[in-house]
């Protein structure tokens, strides 16, 4: 078996040829910075979450410094709230990708795919953090007028609709994991191509911890 | 000096450009992709040239990278597997055919590479490369005994699956 996969890698070696062209080319791209290693999508992903923090911040400094007295405080709890956890999440992104960027690949196999797979794994902490901002969009637009005019059959369905959105933030807080990678609404969340590599690596730190457990061999 | 480190690295790939070749055949079987993935370990190796540590051996570190980089490949490329093109005919053996030619062999082992995992594919790969256990732990970072429970294990899988393909 040896034999026979060395002498057609012989043959292969003659097919794929590496130039000294190619190599040449290599050694004329520059010490790649954090920033051109990142893909457009993680460019835009960092800036719309930068522009998103940033507006949101100025907007509520503005209202607190100057409108503090006409302004709802549903409004500046839930905006306060759900820029809070966005800047979280953005700070968790970056961190991530500048880590990434510098782990060493010259380092052993498992360590270095673990720590790689545990990065990349860990989007899924910034996806659960971003679905608890889900019940502050059901109360930023509240102030004390609707509570005190306004009909009781509409306070019931608002209190109904914002428990609803609370129970599913937090239900989907605990339940996105992966034991839960092959449930149907799990697949259906993450069914985006961009989320298989993030998939893919759960999978991979599994089939890691199982690598690097010694186990008692007897031979078939 | 920029000159002088530029020729280094022409030189390394050029005297060991066997061991990428052989890490892209083992991870990806699409010949674009092995392609595009030489590429990208051609491009790490020249981004970590400088931190290498010559208290290993020059193929140690080579093979980490390479198979480094090809596992993260593949996570990426993960949809790309679905259109494979084989280098080798990967269909099994016609019924009555006693005898296995070579060519069929290379296809079966090509097979059952290409259903291990990630890590497995590793193993498999530098013990056909005839690898010590100690040279295998320590590009994959797990101890000698594990190596050698590893590649036993490994070794039962590859007979058994010879040995049932012989009697179909």
């Amino acid at each position: 078996m040896k034999e026979l996969w060395q002498s057609s890698n012989t043959k292969l070696e003659e097919v794929i040829t590496i130039t000294r062209k190619n190599t040449e080319d290599i050694t004329r791209l520059k010490v790649n910075h954090f920033l051109s290693s990142m893909k457009p999508l993680k460019i835009f992903t960092v800036l719309a979450g930068f522009i998103w923090v940033g507006f949101g911040t100025v907007i509520l400094i503005n209202i607190i410094t100057f409108h503090f007295s006409q302004a709802s405080l549903f409004f500046l709890l839930s905006a306060g709230v759900q820029i809070l956890l966005t800047a979280i999440a953005l700070i968790i992104y970056i961190y991530q990708l500048i880590v990434i960027y510098q782990v060493d690949m010259g380092g052993s196999v498992v360590a270095t795919q673990e720590k790689l797979s545990l990065l990349k794994s860990s989007t899924i902490w910034i996806a659960r953090i971003l679905f608890l901002q889900l019940p502050l969009w059901t109360t930023f637009y509240l102030n004390e007028s609707i509570f005190s005019n306004g009909q009781t059959f509409l306070h019931i369905i608002q209190a109904i609709v914002t428990f609803a959105f609370a129970y599913l933030s937090i239900w989907l807080f605990f339940n996105i994991k992966y034991e839960n990678k092959d449930k149907k609404w799990f697949r259906l969340l993450f069914a985006g191509k961009e989320w298989t590599p993030i998939i893919k690596s759960l999978e991979l730190y599994r089939e890691i911890e199982e690598f690097k457990k010694e186990k008692v061999y007897f031979p078939a | 000096m920029q000159q002088q480190e530029n020729q280094k690295f022409q030189e390394l790939i050029e005297q060991h450009k066997g061991i990428l070749i052989k890490v892209a055949r083992t991870y990806c079987q699409d010949p674009e992709d092995r392609q595009d993935l030489i590429q990208e370990i051609m491009i790490r190796v020249w981004q970590s040239f400088h931190k290498y540590d010559d208290t290993f051996k020059i193929s140690t570190w080579l093979y980490r990278i390479s198979i480094n980089v090809a596992i993260s490949f593949y996570r990426k490329n993960v949809l790309r597997k679905f259109r494979n093109i084989p280098l080798h005919n990967q269909e099994e053996p016609a019924e009555g055919v006693e005898m296995y030619d070579t060519e069929q062999q290379l296809n079966l082992l090509e097979k059952f590479i290409n259903e291990l995992k990630e890590l497995d594919k590793a193993l498999l790969l530098l013990y056909l490369e005839e690898k010590s256990h100690a040279e295998i732990a320590d590009i994959l970072g797990i101890s000698t005994g594990n190596v050698g429970t590893k590649v036993g294990r490994i070794k039962d899988k590859l007979k058994y699956r010879f040995s049932k393909n012989k009697n179909n």
